[in-house]
């Protein structure tokens, strides 16, 4: 190998091939925390809801005449739409999973305000929720239609209910010893009002995709007396598509004093909740594809640049017994040293970068397989790169070495 | 040891052939010292490409060390240019950016020495050529004649049958010249065969054998131009 001569050799020539070698180190700082971006976003748009989102849809219902009786509206939308043939399930409710706005309460084990309470998203619900969502439950027993509470903003009444069904990330949260006994315990809401647990789900995201406690909601047993509501619909498995424009016609048609509106469906939610992270990935795909481009470019043209204005010492090199592969290998293994020294820069630029990105960000740590990842990546790229101007180099006569020019 | 019988090479473009040898026939006997002359265009070129197996040739056969090279492949010929010949260019051809060790351990390295065998060599044809306080000099930092040196200790250190000279007094002055001369007749006298391409007529003369060309063909073999030379 011819290691120290080439390095030597470099080392006293130095300029260009810093140049490169910063160019890879640059190129590696920024591929390594964009694909540590990029692994972040995805495994947040990879999360599951826990909903069946493939067949369920929502619309919003919003009366405006005086005389819109929405509790009796409600009740009568729900039982026609419960009905209707390719329905499996209807609700009412406040919002849907990563729909971006719900409602959120504070979950306390013990009484008193001084207790620092858990933040929890919250799905009202009637007894039909958990089949309406499609959600495991995991632990526990579902709403009875008797439990579900009418609730009037109008009304000295009850403000909650007495029963809740949680999340196993919120049990968890609560009772970080003995998560899996959360079934008949008792916490607290609006500092005091007791509740008891009846039902632990596996899993059902909040609205909220980039809440740290997007995994923990309860379903609480309620239907709110209001004009203006949300139906979520799951329909028999493909079916989705077919239904949605029967029941906007069937519900405009049923009630004239509401319009409705916001017909979506949960697969749209999704992917417009993760636009930004979408387009987020893309974009850093793209600059890390062109920032290596322009790598590779560089040392094609580094290398090239070489050859040319070495063609002679390449001649002489034939001329003293170096085969072709001989010449191939030297622009090769210089090409390496370069990569080498610029890959090395790279993961000490890429460690200094994540770790402001971790604080300047909140974002995760650089996984340990990335940058050796990045580090063979960039040196294939190199070898890629060189190959070319390396093969035309082993092309160089050897009579070259004993021309005058 | 060198045979070329009826060599030819023949340069073609789209509209003009150029007869750079025409049945070029050519015998070297071991331990010989050689100068070859002529004008420009003559050929001398040609033949020290081919002899030193840089070109390939168009006709006839030639034999190097007992070896026909006629069929040999790249790679072939390669090992045989790096373990026979050893070569003295008139400009150098030293790689300006290895020092006077590394630049004498380029064909050892491809030769495939041990470390130790290599530094065993440079470090003996470096002291052979007057040089072995420099070897870390760059090329740079040694004069014309120094950087001839560090040439023909790099034609030296594989221990080739024969060498091969184009122009290696050229780009000298006369005293410098005269110092090349001497090493290589020393170096002759211990057995390696040169052959010596030159124009400088007083050069010629003190090889053994001159041949001159003209036209790509042997016009003059001519052996006891070294005698006459002697005793004049």
């Amino acid at each position: 190998m011819e290691i120290g001569p080439i390095w030597r050799a470099m080392s006293r020539n130095k300029t260009s091939y810093l140049l490169i070698a910063m160019q890879i180190a640059v190129t590696m700082a920024i591929m390594v925390n964009a694909f540590s971006i990029i692994q972040e976003r995805s495994r947040m748009m990879a999360r599951p809801s826990g909903v069946d989102e493939d067949n369920i849809f929502y619309l919003s219902s919003i009366g405006f005449l005086p005389e819109f009786d929405g509790r009796s509206a409600s009740e009568e939308d729900l039982d026609a739409l419960r009905r209707f043939p390719g329905v499996a399930n209807a609700i009412m409710t406040n919002t849907v999973p990563l729909q971006g706005g719900g409602w959120s309460q504070g979950l306390r084990t013990e009484p008193g305000e001084e207790i620092e309470s858990i933040g929890v998203a919250v799905y009202f619900v009637d007894e039909h929720g958990i089949d309406t969502f499609d959600v495991n439950l995991t632990q526990g027993r579902n709403f009875a239609p008797t439990e579900i509470m009418m609730f009037d903003p109008d009304a000295n009444g009850a403000r909650w209910p007495d029963k809740i069904i949680i999340t196993q990330a919120m049990a968890e949260a609560l009772f970080p010893d003995s998560p899996n006994d959360a079934i008949g315990r008792t916490v607290y809401i609006e500092d005091d009002l007791p509740i008891t647990i009846i039902g632990v789900l596996q899993r059902m995201q909040a609205a909220w995709k980039e809440w740290s406690g997007v995994e923990r909601a309860m379903l609480v047993p309620m239907k709110r007396k209001q004009n203006s509501f949300r139906y979520v619909i799951r329909a028999e498995p493909g079916y989705r598509d077919e239904l949605m424009p029967q029941i906007e016609k069937m519900l405009a048609e049923k009630n004239t004093g509401r319009i409705i509106r916001g017909m979506t469906t949960m697969t749209e939610t999704r992917e417009r909740s993760y636009l930004e992270d979408s387009a987020m990935i893309k974009l850093l795909v793209f600059i890390v594809g062109v920032l290596t481009a322009i790598t590779g470019l560089g040392i094609v043209g580094l290398a090239s640049f070489s050859v040319a204005r070495r063609s002679k010492q390449i001649g002489v090199r034939r001329a003293l017994g170096a085969t072709r592969p001989a010449i191939l290998r030297y622009f090769m293994l210089e090409n390496f040293l370069i990569s080498s020294v610029g890959v090395v820069g790279g993961a000490l630029l890429a460690v200094g970068l994540n770790v402001w990105m971790v604080h300047a960000f909140d974002l995760t740590p650089i996984a340990w397989y990335v940058i050796p990842t990045a580090m063979l990546i960039l040196w294939l790229v190199g070898q890629l790169a060189v190959f070319g101007p390396a093969r035309r180099a082993t092309l160089v006569s050897p009579a070259v070495a004993t021309r005058a020019v | 040891m060198l045979n070329m019988k009826d060599v030819s090479k023949i340069y073609r473009t789209e509209s003009v052939e150029t007869h750079a040898l025409r049945e070029f026939s050519f015998d070297v006997d071991e331990g010989e010292f050689i100068s070859v002359t002529g004008p420009s265009g003559s050929g001398k070129t040609t033949f020290l490409n081919i002899a030193g197996l840089l070109e390939e040739f168009s006709g006839g056969t030639y034999e190097l060390d007992g070896c026909n090279v006629t069929n040999l492949n790249d790679r072939e010929r390669s090992r045989l240019r790096n373990e026979k010949i050893g070569f003295i260019f008139q400009s150098f051809n030293l790689i300006p950016e290895l020092d006077v060790f590394d630049n004498v351990d380029v064909p050892l390295r491809y030769r495939k020495f041990s470390s130790a065998e290599r530094r065993k060599r440079i470090d003996r044809v470096i002291d052979l050529v007057g040089l072995g306080s420099r070897a870390h000099h760059l090329p740079s930092q040694l004069s014309g004649g120094q950087q001839q040196r560090v040439a023909i200790a790099r034609a030296l250190a594989g221990e080739p049958r024969f060498l091969l000279a184009d122009e290696p007094t050229g780009n000298l002055d006369s005293q410098m010249a005269e110092s090349v001369m001497e090493l290589l007749e020393d170096i002759n006298r211990n057995g390696t065969t040169i052959i010596m391409v030159t124009h400088e007529k007083n050069l010629a003369k003190r090889a053994r054998r001159n041949i001159f060309m003209r036209d790509g063909c042997v016009s003059n073999n001519d052996s006891a131009l070294h005698l006459a030379a002697s005793s004049a």
